[in-house]
């Protein structure tokens, strides 16, 4: 910023410093003047195409957009004048002209521009007396997104998206004039890792996702703030989600992950893995505590720990080096890892303290990275050597601890059957079933990241602390719970305050 | 007409042939600027000319070819506007079809002035005719040493391109032509920048219309001072005027710019036909507000035809005569823009096909005078609110249909 001169200009009487190059609206905006507008995208190129966001400048004879006039020294700005006014009901009018007013089964509708605008800037009633174009409702156009062309206003936020940030450009406006039209090319659909992001863009129902179609109303739904835990860029996020009303009491669902803007990792835009993580917070959850592969039912997890605390006192101070084995991951936040820290190697003196983490898998050189987890360099600082434990380094122990499912994803199931048959007692605290369920003694359910708070390293050293975006369903602890409650039953000190 | 019988529409039957143009002392004056002038001299003697865009906006050439910025490593461009698109408008495709070289040769002395060495003809899709002979005139001016590496024998060199459009109306918009020109959807670009900065290819980029460049070697021949008498005040040379419609004689005519309008009609082109009158007059392409009958002693240039409430445009001219409905005209002019509105801006793609329905609408008389209320507030909403000068183009026009003649088409609707 240090390299821009600033300029100075008043912006609705008020006075207003900006660099030099800023547009009008964002100068405005910045100032807390807010302009409306559809087409312009802070991470687009710049359109023009709406109309939207024109204001009165001093001096020129016609309005300007704000979009793409730059702030000058001296310049004076109106965003409300009666003439812009007009022109903004003008726009709404052309646009609500040709709009099917579906908003009852529109899943845009309470997060729609054209709602939202209509609503401060219109209220017009209609002119329009020949019937609209017919258009195509629900074209499939890849990667489960719905197009709706009735519902279009056609400002190519998403033609301009797909060009610029994946670089794929699958879509592409056709025809001429009112004809025109956002589509694919033939036998190319949408097929890139960040789809959804289109969603997200639409200022109207347009483009919809499959995966949320029809199931809920924005209204409903409960907006917080998370990190992604799905690989190391730690890409912000916000869980959307119910809890009670319009569900059955008690019952919660996520219903989205959207993109959460967070300029210095992840822009805009959150990639389509990160965004179908909605499944890993609602499917294949375990709900209650398992014995011996079977759910008990009013079983608490805090009674439970007493038997993984009984099982770790069974073997003698000097043979627990030896004799207990933990596996962690990197999914654990710092603070539970500083936690198990001083639990397992400073209070327990343990030294088979593993890692197994998800498989990495291949960077797709804008924000995937190839290590599948989210705290990789927490798991560094906390002064952790990640390994992978060997199948024998398991099974010579008398008691395990295992967090999270990923063994399995690195060693076979038989083997790791057979390895752990032989283990006296066996413990594992996972979020999602699988394979390991049926070979521990105790499973104990727990929160997944969403439902927790704490805090991330990603893969560029950046720190991110989070609150809980939702609430875990009863009997599902956090990790951060379970280690502290361990260190209490054991008469360890784990960090007093902070482990609750 | 033309004293000392210069002319840029000569009248020979091969005239566009190189040796015929060679003849008329075509080239000398490429010659005389790349052999004895210095660039900034060239642009400064265009300047003075005074000569005025021909493609319709009528922005001073020689100030446009000032905006390109000096220095810089980069390519710069030069684009010859051949989308001759605008109803009513046929003289540009004249010039590629009769001197062809009078453009090349015009296009050899900007290129000079103003640096570039690459050009391109963005030619109307629909030009095929025309289009064939002015590839041919490019070969031959290629082979005899007007183009290509060594122009004229200099250092200088020039290479054109010929460029066909797919017939969109809006691509003679400077900024969608560009798009165009490089692959993409024509469609007009957010301005600023403007293309003497950021044009073709993000180089900095002259865009000139046909009849513009076709004329700049008359002002090197014969000098600035010559070509601005020869005009008005602040607006140099002569046109082509285009009349089409109710005239004896439709035809192209090369007269001096400020020639009044009733002249060009009632003289040159020979008046309406027998028994017919004057209704009113389109007086620069579709685009500029329509005349009427009782408006049309204005002298055809840009800045009096403006006063007139209407522009110059392209002067193609067309004659609307008594008996035809007005209304019918404001079918064509409404049902022209709605399907050549590209689309990109709100007001303009929805505006001009609702302009279009309402009007449909009055023809099937199921409409009411109401609804000329309705499509003067959608032309209000249309005009001054788009990115290009289409909006304003599709935008005037029907507002002074309706303003001019609301009398005759209340009672066509009450009817």
């Amino acid at each position: 910023m240090s390299g821009l001169k600033r300029v100075g200009l008043t912006i609705d009487g008020l006075k207003v410093q900006a660099a030099e190059g800023t547009s009008i609206l964002k100068a405005a905006e910045q100032a807390g003047v807010v302009i409306p507008h559809f087409c312009y995208h802070p991470a687009l190129e710049i359109e023009g195409n709406c109309r939207m966001c024109v204001v009165e400048i001093e001096g020129l004879p016609k309005l300007e957009p704000s979009c793409s006039a730059l702030v000058r020294e001296g310049l004076v700005v109106r965003t409300s004048t009666e003439r812009v006014r007009e022109a903004r009901k003008d726009v709404l009018a052309f646009l609500l002209a040709e709009h099917p007013l579906d908003c009852p089964i529109c899943d845009k509708a309470g997060e729609c521009r054209l709602q939202d605008y209509y609503d401060r800037h219109g209220l017009t009633a209609s002119r329009m007396v020949e019937p609209r174009e017919r258009r195509e409702k629900k074209l499939a156009i890849g990667r489960g997104l719905i197009l709706d062309r009735e519902r279009c206003v056609l400002c190519t936020r998403c033609v301009r998206f797909l060009r610029q940030m994946p670089g794929t450009g699958e879509l592409g406006v056709f025809e001429r004039g009112l004809r025109s039209e956002v589509g694919i090319f033939e036998d190319a659909p949408v097929d890139n890792g960040y789809s959804g992001n289109l969603v997200d863009i639409c200022p109207v129902g347009a483009i919809t996702a499959e995966d949320f179609r029809f199931k809920t109303r924005a209204w409903f739904l409960a907006r917080k703030p998370s990190v992604c835990p799905h690989c190391g860029r730690g890409c912000a996020v916000t869980v959307e989600s119910v809890s009670g009303y319009p569900l059955a009491k008690g019952e919660r669902r996520v219903y989205r992950i959207t993109a959460r803007e967070n300029p210095a990792v992840n822009g805009f835009w959150i990639c389509d893995l990160g965004r179908d993580g909605r499944r890993d917070i609602d499917e294949g959850r375990h709900a209650r505590l398992m014995k011996a592969g079977v759910p008990v039912a009013g079983l608490s997890w805090q009674t439970a720990l007493a038997d993984v605390a009984a099982a770790i006192r069974t073997v003698p101070g000097p043979e627990r080096s030896a004799g207990i084995a933990v596996v962690l991951n990197g999914r654990l936040t710092c603070e539970e890892l500083a936690l198990a820290k001083r639990l397992f190697v400073a209070g327990l003196g343990l030294s088979k303290v593993y890692f197994a983490d998800r498989k990495p898998g291949s960077a797709d050189g804008l924000l995937l990275t190839a290590e599948r987890l989210p705290n990789g360099r927490g798991v560094l600082e906390a002064g952790f050597a990640p390994r992978l434990p060997a199948l024998d380094e398991i099974a010579a122990a008398d008691v395990l601890l295992v967090f999270g499912p990923y063994l399995s994803e690195h060693l076979a199931e038989e083997a790791l059957a057979k390895a752990w048959a032989g283990i006296p007692s066996k413990f594992l605290f996972s979020a999602h079933e699988g394979p390991l369920d049926r070979l521990a003694d105790i499973v104990f359910p727990v929160a997944v990241p969403a439902e927790k708070s704490g805090t991330y390293i990603n893969v560029d050293g950046t720190r991110q602390t989070f609150a809980q975006a939702v609430k875990p369903a009863a009997g599902v602890a956090a990790e951060s719970a379970i280690l502290a409650g361990l260190a209490n039953l054991l008469a360890l000190d784990a960090g007093g305050g902070d482990a609750r | 007409m033309s004293e000392n019988g210069v002319r840029l529409l000569p009248l020979d039957d091969d005239s566009w042939r190189l040796e015929a143009y060679l003849r008329r002392g075509g080239y000398e004056a490429a010659r005389k600027a790349l052999t004895s002038m210095a660039p900034k001299d060239v642009v400064a003697e265009v300047c003075q000319a005074v000569i005025r865009g021909r493609g319709g906006a009528g922005f001073p050439a020689g100030m446009k070819w000032s905006f390109v910025p000096q220095g810089g490593a980069g390519p710069r461009y030069l684009c010859v506007n051949a989308d001759e698109g605008e109803p009513g408008t046929f003289k540009d495709r004249l010039v590629l079809r009769r001197a062809p070289h009078a453009l090349l040769e015009g296009m050899v002395i900007t290129a000079f002035a103003v640096g570039i060495r690459t050009a391109f003809i963005y030619v109307r899709g629909e030009y095929a005719l025309v289009s064939g002979r002015l590839e041919e005139a490019v070969a031959e001016a290629r082979s005899a040493g007007y183009l290509g590496p060594r122009v004229l024998g200099t250092d200088f060199g020039l290479d054109v391109i010929v460029h066909h459009g797919a017939g969109a109306y809006i691509c003679g918009e400077e900024t969608a032509l560009l798009e165009s020109l490089e692959g993409r959807r024509g469609q007009p670009r957010v301005k600023p920048p403007f293309p003497a900065s950021v044009g073709l290819f993000r180089s900095p980029t002259v865009i000139n219309n046909v009849e513009t460049l076709a004329a700049i070697p008359q002002i090197l021949a014969h000098g600035a001072g010559w070509f601005l008498g020869r005009g008005v005040a602040k607006d140099g040379g002569t046109r082509l005027f285009g009349v089409s419609g109710a005239v004896r004689r439709p035809g192209i005519y090369e007269l001096a710019v400020g020639t009044p309008l009733r002249q060009v009609i009632e003289v040159h082109a020979g008046g309406p036909p027998e028994g017919r009158s004057i209704k009113a007059v389109v007086p620069g392409g579709l685009s500029a507000p329509v005349l009427k009958a009782d408006e049309i002693d204005v002298p055809m240039d840009f800045d009096s035809l403006a006063r007139s409430g209407s522009m110059l445009g392209s002067a193609g001219i067309i004659v609307i005569p008594d008996g035809t409905p007005m209304l019918d005209v404001l079918h064509v002019t409404a049902r022209f823009y709605a399907h050549e509105s590209c689309g990109k801006c709100t007001p303009c793609r929805i505006g001009t096909s609702w302009i279009l329905k309402a009007v449909r609408r009055l023809r099937r008389s199921g409409g009411s005078p109401a609804d000329l209320d309705l499509i003067l507030r959608l032309a209000e909403g249309i005009r001054g609110r788009t990115l290009c000068p289409f909006g304003d183009g599709a935008a005037m026009p029907i507002r002074a249909i309706v303003t001019k003649f609301r009398d005759e088409l209340e009672r066509a609707v009450a009817r």
